[in-house]
């Protein structure tokens, strides 16, 4: 039973519940692949195997027992470091916080700790969530399972390498601008970015409030499906949560083609050729099946960047503010000081993307260009928002590639902020409407790198999202997650 | 618009950070590439949007006033640089 990793997440699920091997041997099968292969992707930061064994042995305990808290206990899941666990470092892959123990889980973590997952801590990340190819953290730059040479995407990309390098089944990230579909696009999975106020927010170290949402990357639907209706439902512990009830999985079927609006876009020479080409395949099978494609006109959503970023920075610079040496975090005091305490401590502990967004956000909330950046950004936001009731009077879904190109080089665009911008080009429009949307894997290019595609539904309707991916699963199993890390 | 060494000092300044002067050329020069970029919202038309439409009266969700138990001490040590006799240590703030 030593090649466990090699399962599915609906294959995990389905053995362990079928007794076919207990969640200790799935663990030590999971851990001896960390072990050996984590060197060459470098998805986790500290990993805790004692803590993941004990937490497997128990929950093998329980089953023996016939005790198991549900039909998911003892699966693994990875948790992206910016998601607090109790007693476990949160660090948002920042120095800032290096030293910082949570006193409290999450509201997403308490949740799948009920029903018995073994949590995987610490997936990597963009520090604070702030990037698109996980080179931001200040620990280690995670590496794409599929080339070693090039980025998993980010800022999830701890969470997206770990599951498309078969660590875990399934795992958690955060999605400010396309944190978690981006990834997932490049690692050839799924990667889910709920509806705003789906997902509990409370123990999400926040980077952008009014955009960051907890969302799962997964092997398979399945596991997006499970984890979405585990974590999602009302919590009184965030303002912001929906007094609506947690998804129910057994609404996730497949969705019939025949007579499905579609909404396509028009493709710009900013999407790669082998982009380009899977996407219309997939557009032209879709219609040979029934359903009905819509052109769309996306060309106030080329404004998503800008708007995202203004908004985004803005609440950057507020939420960050908390980091100021006080209460947690190093604290850096050169001169006995108070205010040399603030300044010293994130000057150190922040790094210079982190830095870059605050100073914009603190730039755009300032009193001489408040109107010009940020007020008109929020309008700019409202508009996006419309477009999107436009285009769902017209359509069921949107779908559109998840990202312009397929994994890039590392180092490839670090020095030019705005080519790294763009690449969360076909994402960021999502957050500013707080609709939901999936990558799901389509194909490969010509070098083998996986290509996504992102399929946005109206606010709170992830059943058809997922309906639609159940109905296109053959497409997704083109993609075969690499076995050999190379 | 391009902000000058002395503008991007100040908000530095205002978000207590200190770029280190050897990087502030690079930084600056990045500032405005970013600032360049997002500068395209200034141009968009925005006047079909009301103040009603930027922020709907949805309501306020409001916790009902009960006191509960928060943090323990020991938990805050846990993650504060610097705590003793139940309070967080800062730098002297009064001349004496």
């Amino acid at each position: 039973m030593s090649d466990l990793w090699k399962l599915t997440y609906s294959q995990i699920k389905k053995g362990l519940n079928a007794g076919e091997f207990t969640p200790t041997e799935l663990a030590n099968s999971l851990v001896s692949r960390i072990e050996a292969e984590d060197s060459k992707i470098k998805a986790f930061l500290k990993f805790e195997k004692d803590n993941i064994l004990k937490s497997a042995a128990e929950s093998t305990e329980r089953r023996k027992a016939g005790k198991a808290l549900s039909e998911f206990d003892g699966i693994p899941i990875g948790i992206k470091d910016n998601i607090c666990i109790e007693g476990t470092v949160t660090s948002c892959a920042s120095k800032i916080l290096e030293n910082y123990h949570s006193p409290f889980h999450a509201t997403a973590v308490e949740k799948l700790l009920a029903k018995g997952f073994v949590l995987i801590p610490r997936a990597n990340m963009d520090e604070f969530a702030m990037g698109s190819s996980t080179e931001n953290s200040a620990y280690q730059i995670t590496k794409n399972p599929f080339d070693t040479s090039r980025i998993p995407g980010g800022s999830s990309g701890g969470s997206a390498a770990a599951v498309a390098a078969s660590f875990v089944p399934v795992a958690l990230g955060s999605d400010t601008g396309g944190s978690v579909r981006q990834p997932a696009s490049l690692c050839g999975i799924y990667g889910l970015k709920p509806s705003y106020g789906t997902v509990s927010r409370y123990g999400l170290v926040a980077y952008a409030s009014s955009l960051d949402q907890i969302g799962p990357l997964s092997k398979d639907i399945d596991g997006v499906v499970d984890v979405y209706s585990i974590i999602s439902g009302k919590d009184p512990k965030d303002a912001t949560s929906k007094n609506l009830p947690a998804f129910e999985a057994s609404k996730a079927k497949p969705l019939e083609l025949q007579g499905l609006r579609i909404g396509k876009m028009k493709i710009s020479s900013e999407i790669e050729p082998d982009v380009a080409k899977a996407y219309e395949s997939l557009l032209s099978e879709l219609e040979s099946k029934g359903a009905k494609l819509v052109d769309l006109d996306f060309s106030l959503l080329s404004n998503s960047i800008p708007i995202y970023y203004i908004i985004a920075t803005a609440e950057c610079s507020s939420n960050l503010s908390r980091f100021d040496g006080i209460r947690f975090g190093a604290r850096k005091d050169p001169s006995g000081k108070l205010e040399d305490l603030y300044v010293a401590s994130r000057s150190e502990g922040f790094g210079k993307e982190v830095q870059r967004r605050i100073l914009l956000g603190t730039f755009s909330l300032s009193a001489g260009y408040y109107d010009a950046y940020y007020g008109r950004a929020q309008k700019a936001r409202t508009l996006i928002k419309k477009e999107y009731e436009g285009y769902f009077s017209k359509v069921d879904l949107i779908l559109q590639p998840t990202s312009p190109t397929t994994a890039f080089k590392v180092g490839e665009k670090t020095s030019d902020p705005i080519q790294m911008y763009k690449a969360d080009i076909l994402t960021t429009s999502v957050n500013l409407a707080g609709v939901p949307a999936m990558s799901i894997p389509i194909g490969t290019d010509s070098k083998g790198l996986p290509i996504g595609l992102q399929v946005t539904a109206p606010s709170l309707q992830e059943e058809k999202i997922f309906g639609f991916a159940k109905s296109i699963s053959d497409w997704s199993s083109k993609v075969k997650l690499p076995e050999k890390i190379q | 618009m391009n902000l000058n060494e002395e503008s991007l000092q100040k908000i530095a300044e205002l978000s207590r950070l200190k770029i280190d002067p050897k990087d502030i050329q690079a930084f600056l020069s990045d500032f405005n590439k970013v600032l360049n970029y997002v500068d395209t919202i200034t141009e968009l038309d925005v006047s079909s949007v009301s103040d009603e439409d930027l922020y709907p009266n949805e309501g306020n969700t409001l916790r009902v006033d009960q006191a509960k138990e928060g943090l323990n001490r020991s938990q805050i040590e846990s993650f504060a640089p610097s705590f003793q006799n139940g309070y967080f240590v800062v730098p002297k703030v009064i001349e004496t």
